[in-house]
């Protein structure tokens, strides 16, 4: 029996993302963030304060690690397209037994993959060297969605700028400034508190990464559903919109850049 | 069931509402047949290809392919096969190219197993199908874009341009391995720039310019009824007098000759033979022997084209 349409497609954006450099890019990073981090700067930062309970700085950085591991995947999907653009295989498969819609869903799906696959090395190696996993169902579940619709958010991003860029440099110059600015403007390393310059505070809730390591890090380390609402209820509005944005830019899209 | 794999009637395309890349081009291409679209660059053969393979839409016409309407996108789609200019890939070896491509298209394991050796050896990859693609030369890598798009079944295939950068050897192997693929009732739509490929592997050509159908037919027609000017060489008996030139010139050829040999160059000459023979033989000449060059495709292209 011949598999699904988009099936098929994830199945090929798969196996042409698992060369060796990209897999150090999205699996090597974040463990190495965790390792170094997590652990090394244990030393030097014995207690965060989050949600008014004092946590170690490794409890306090994994869902960081977790959440920037979702903007990783976000950019398979972006480079994907970009590539098959620039290569004609985008051409190619549209003369193929495929509609556009299918290409999308295929991005989107490896893209979920490897945070799927990404997210649950985290916790393993987490589990491995801290020994605890603390989480309730309901936790559990946001946390699962969080990562989803985090993938689904950080794919739609890459897209879009694939979609408007024209020159490979300029693509990539792009993807590295706006992965460090996110990392670093997110609440992943450090905790957004009144101290923090309000610019900062600013770029920082607007920034969906810190919306979803916040959702993460209170219910996979804390349990706690307190704000969890609200920060989902944004996250998802946010990704619905620039979804939104990703799918009218990528039905627009000639082939060939 | 239909006739025409490809029906074509009045179809226009046009990007920017000023010029038409394809102006009101009508052909068909029967089942089982190999047609040849032939154009200078930018003459809308790519266009052409790009609207019946469903990537671009038609700005107004009727097109059917494989007795469906162009419309009906996805159904066209699943059943040809496109071989595009432009050099596609995926970045990683020759032989998972193969395997990808053929996952894409459902082609069963097994089944993808043995056409791919048989495609390696086909189209010369053996030494290369461990290669990363980027490692490869032009040739090689249109090789392994066009010897990919076998893998899949299918019932007509477009070819735009698939033997650029190949050798010869490998260019008359894939032009046979067209060859056969047809007998087994395949479709072929092929466009190249070498004349001699048309020639050898089309059983119809159109010469399309500025996006308009100039004619259309099959080789010898062409050659026959647009083949311009051609040569008739005779050998007499004896060198020619002044008195004969003259007479055979007044027919509106040009005349060269050096000794007993004539060189006699003129449009439509088939025409005139009867009479240049009578002069030749009413001044005493016997002809030795006859001569005369075939125009060829190319001589057909220049004359319609320029």
């Amino acid at each position: 029996m011949k598999l699904p349409d988009s099936l098929r497609l994830t199945i090929r954006n798969f196996k042409v993302n698992s060369d060796p450099g990209t897999i150090m890019f999205m699996l090597g990073l974040p463990t190495l963030y965790l390792l170094v981090l997590g652990f090394m700067y244990q030393s030097l930062i014995p207690a965060v304060t989050f949600n008014n309970v004092d946590v170690s700085y490794t409890d306090f950085l994994m869902p960081g690690i977790m959440a920037m591991e979702v903007m990783t995947a976000g950019t398979v999907g972006g480079s994907m397209l970009w590539s098959d653009r620039r290569f004609f295989m985008f051409e190619q498969l549209l003369v193929g037994p495929f509609n556009r819609l299918s290409y999308l869903f295929g991005l989107i799906m490896v893209s979920l993959i490897f945070s799927i696959i990404g997210n649950t090395i985290m916790l393993v190696i987490f589990y491995l060297f801290v020994g605890k996993l603390i989480f309730t169902t309901m936790g559990l579940i946001y946390s699962i969605l969080t990562l989803f619709i985090g993938t689904i958010i950080f794919t739609s991003i890459y897209l879009i700028i694939s979609i408007k860029t024209k020159k490979m440099q300029t693509y990539n110059t792009i993807t590295i400034v706006l992965f460090f600015v996110v990392d670093f403007t997110s609440s992943a390393f450090y905790p957004i508190t009144d101290r923090t310059p309000y610019s900062l505070r600013v770029i920082s809730y607007i920034n969906p990464l810190t919306y979803i390591t916040d959702i993460t890090r209170s219910t996979l380390v804390f349990s706690s559903l307190n704000n969890v609402l609200s920060e989902f209820l944004i996250l998802t509005i946010a990704t619905v919109i620039v979804f939104g944005v990703a799918l009218k830019l990528y039905n627009g899209v000639k082939p060939g850049i | 069931m239909y006739t025409d794999a490809i029906y074509v009637n009045n179809l226009r395309k046009t990007y920017d509402n000023i010029k038409y890349a394809v102006d009101d081009i009508s052909f068909n291409v029967k089942r089982g047949e190999i047609y040849g679209l032939l154009g200078k660059n930018g003459a809308g053969k790519s266009t052409t290809i790009k609207i019946l393979s469903t990537l671009v839409k038609k700005t107004s016409g009727n097109v059917e392919v494989l007795g469906m309407n162009i419309n009906d996108s996805l159904s066209i789609r699943k059943r040809i096969g496109v071989v595009q200019q432009d050099l596609s890939f995926d970045l990683t070896t020759v032989e998972k190219n193969f395997k990808i491509y053929g996952l894409l298209w459902g082609v069963k394991k097994e089944l993808l197993k043995s056409r791919m050796e048989e495609l390696i050896e086909i189209f010369d990859l053996d030494k290369v199908r461990k290669n990363n693609i980027m490692d490869l030369s032009g040739g090689q890598k249109k090789r392994v874009q066009v010897a990919r798009e076998f893998l899949h079944d299918m019932d007509l295939l477009f070819l735009d341009e698939p033997t650029v950068g190949m050798d010869p050897i490998v260019r008359r192997k894939l032009l046979d391995y067209i060859k056969m693929r047809v007998k087994n009732g395949l479709t072929v739509l092929f466009t190249t720039h070498i004349m001699e490929e048309a020639d050898y592997l089309c059983d119809r050509i159109g010469i399309i310019n500025s996006g308009k159908m100039v004619i259309e037919g099959n080789s010898n027609y062409l050659k026959d009824n647009f083949g311009g000017y051609k040569t008739l060489k005779l050998d007499l008996n004896k060198d020619i007098d002044n008195l004969t030139k003259n007479e055979i010139l007044s027919m509106n050829v040009n005349l060269r000759n050096k000794n007993n040999e004539l060189l006699i160059t003129a449009k439509n000459i088939d025409n005139i033979i009867p009479a240049i023979i009578k002069i030749i033989e009413k001044h005493g000449y016997n002809i030795v022997k006859l001569n005369m060059d075939q125009s060829s495709l190319e001589d057909v292209f220049f004359e319609v084209v320029n």
